[in-house]
């Protein structure tokens, strides 16, 4: 268990000393996750709600790739993406092998179904009288939609909040695609992953601690945005 | 003006409405009754553009509806167990207002003076929670009402609402009507949707009944032996009904099946009540419906010839009989 306690005064230390590396480990991470999360919900909170909201043909098959798509294994998405950015790959010529940018996309691949998933079930659960009576009382698609989407909010929320959970903690892909290389594209979770492999417990718990507040704010954020859970 | 043409629509392969033609004239008052299952909300939610039929069209002004906002903002639905928005009562009524690109001061002239018709101006600032059922029901009225639509569609608007609040409703549509909006509503109520209405139809599993729809009561059957005469309480009225069906029913008795008397004549008639005559309707040449109050109202379909031999006319004391085997029941 000493290890467990000098890592803990290490982490509490590192916090407080305002180490460089730490401080620039988690602002690349803060900022990855939320580029992440931005696109994978701008992206697939609409298609949970095309998905939810009208039959059309081949609706059942995109559900059961989206939820298919829930359980793909990371790494497998991160072999995938290597294979898609590398020099000879499809999209090689854009240069974003081991950089920020092809975690984003990684992380973007991953959330992007737990968005689509979640929304559609949020939607889902929305009484359909709210559609039908905001139409009738002549509202546009986009205001019908946005009506449904207030009924809906908590489980929207929890959406933002599934898909920035998901892009924050990514490890595999952002190993494969990132490269966790030193000030460029090492996140928290890769960090926490090499110092644990060399040893360094200290250094290890407190990004992983960082990461835990990260987690923490942000729901903190979300409920704050909520208004307290008024009807 | 607002019209089915050639309808046919399915729900999981049955066909739940089936009506070659169904026609709400403009500035008419058109009321739609029968039984629970008989297709009234999907006609409704057709003639709303709020859904497709599987068959057919839905034609208004003489020109095939698209279901598009445009369209929609023209016939206005009332669901029978309407939703209000998240927000305030106010939010509500204002909310097809400010879809249709209203100013914030014309959104609030206008709510405001739908709210006081309404007599739910003290409600205006409450949430959706802090309504009852009966005053939801008078919101989401007044929230289609302030639209003004062409056409406007209620679904059971008073299944909620008590007797001092269900006759202000009707008053309300009926002025409405005399301003030349054209109404279409379903109701379980005949007796208001008689007096209230200017058209009165019957649907019976997506069709349009033969029978006219008078005299159906909302009941509850008591349980009984199989076989025996149930006595079912309509108002102060115990009518015998020849059913082996117990709990929540419709009781319908044509005006055909009913014979009229000046007096209580001898016969094996199990239902025979007294009362005086208040209105004659001649629905067409040569037959008059002789409506009489008898505790509840009922109508009997008789000839020019038997009004004048029994004299019948408003006011006159009059005896309605019919059998318990006359009495449908759905």
């Amino acid at each position: 268990m000493d290890f467990l306690g000098d890592g803990l005064r290490r982490a509490v230390h590192l916090l407080l000393s305002g180490d460089a590396e730490v401080l620039g480990i988690t602002l690349l991470t803060l900022k990855v996750a939320l580029l992440a999360t931005t696109c994978a919900c701008a992206l697939g909170i609409p298609a949970g709600f095309v998905l939810a909201s009208r039959p059309f043909w081949g609706r059942r098959a995109a559900l059961t790739v989206v939820n298919t798509a829930l359980a793909f294994p990371t790494v497998v998405v991160g072999l995938l993406l290597f294979g898609v950015l590398s020099r000879h790959g499809p999209l090689g010529e854009l240069g974003w092998l081991y950089t920020w940018q092809a975690i984003v996309v990684a992380d973007v691949l991953l959330a992007l179904p737990i968005a689509a998933a979640l929304s559609a079930a949020a939607v889902q659960g929305v009484d359909p009288r709210i559609r039908r009576t905001a139409e009738t009382l002549g509202a546009s698609p986009w205001r019908a939609a946005w009506t449904v989407a207030r009924e809906a909010r908590f489980g929207l929320a929890a959406v933002v909040t599934a898909a920035f959970g998901q892009s924050v903690a990514e490890v595999g892909a952002a190993l494969i695609v990132g490269g966790n290389i030193r000030g460029q594209t090492r996140t928290l979770t890769t960090a926490v992953a090499l110092h644990t492999a060399q040893g360094d417990f200290g250094m290890a718990l407190a990004l992983g601690l960082i990461l835990l507040l990260l987690a923490l704010l942000v729901n903190v954020a979300l409920q704050a945005l909520q208004g307290g859970g008024r009807a | 003006m607002l019209e089915l043409r050639g309808v046919r629509h399915r729900y999981e392969g049955r066909t739940v409405l089936d009506l070659e033609q169904f026609v709400v004239p403009r500035g008419a008052l058109v009321a739609i009754v029968g039984p629970n299952g008989s297709g009234k909300s999907t006609l409704l939610r057709l003639l709303a553009l709020l859904e497709r039929p599987s068959v057919g069209a839905v034609w208004l002004d003489g020109q095939p509806a698209r279901h598009t906002a445009v369209w929609r903002r023209r016939v206005t639905l009332v669901e029978q167990r309407p939703i209000l928005f998240r927000g305030t009562v106010r939010d509500n009524l204002g909310y097809g207002l400010t879809a249709r690109g209203l100013r914030r001061a014309a959104v609030d002239s206008k709510l405001e003076a739908i709210a006081e018709r309404l007599a739910i101006a003290s409600l205006l600032g409450r949430q959706r929670r802090e309504l009852s059922e009966g005053e939801i029901q008078r919101v989401a009225v007044a929230r289609a009402l302030a639209l003004e639509p062409e056409v406007l569609l209620l679904d059971e608007p008073v299944s909620s609402a008590d007797r001092a609040a269900t006759q202000q409703l009707y008053h309300a549509l009926a002025a409405e009507r005399d301003r030349g909006r054209t109404i279409c509503l379903a109701s379980h109520q005949l007796e208001d949707a008689y007096r209230w209405s200017d058209d009165l139809r019957a649907l019976a599993e997506g069709r349009l009944a033969p029978v006219t729809p008078e005299n159906l009561f909302r009941v509850d059957i008591p349980d009984g032996p199989a076989g025996a005469t149930r006595h079912v309480r309509v108002g102060p009225l115990e009518i015998a009904v020849a059913t082996d069906r117990a709990g929540a029913a419709i009781l319908a008795v044509a005006p055909s099946d009913m014979f009229l008397s000046r007096e209580p004549l001898p016969s094996s008639a199990r239902n025979v009540f007294s009362g005086r005559v208040t209105r004659l309707v001649r629905p067409r040449p040569g037959l008059v419906h002789v409506t009489a109050d008898v505790g509840v109202e009922l109508v009997a379909a008789v000839t020019e010839e038997g009004v004048r031999e029994l004299g019948l006319a408003p006011g006159e004391p009059v005896t309605y009989a019919f059998k318990a085997s006359a009495v449908r029941v759905f």
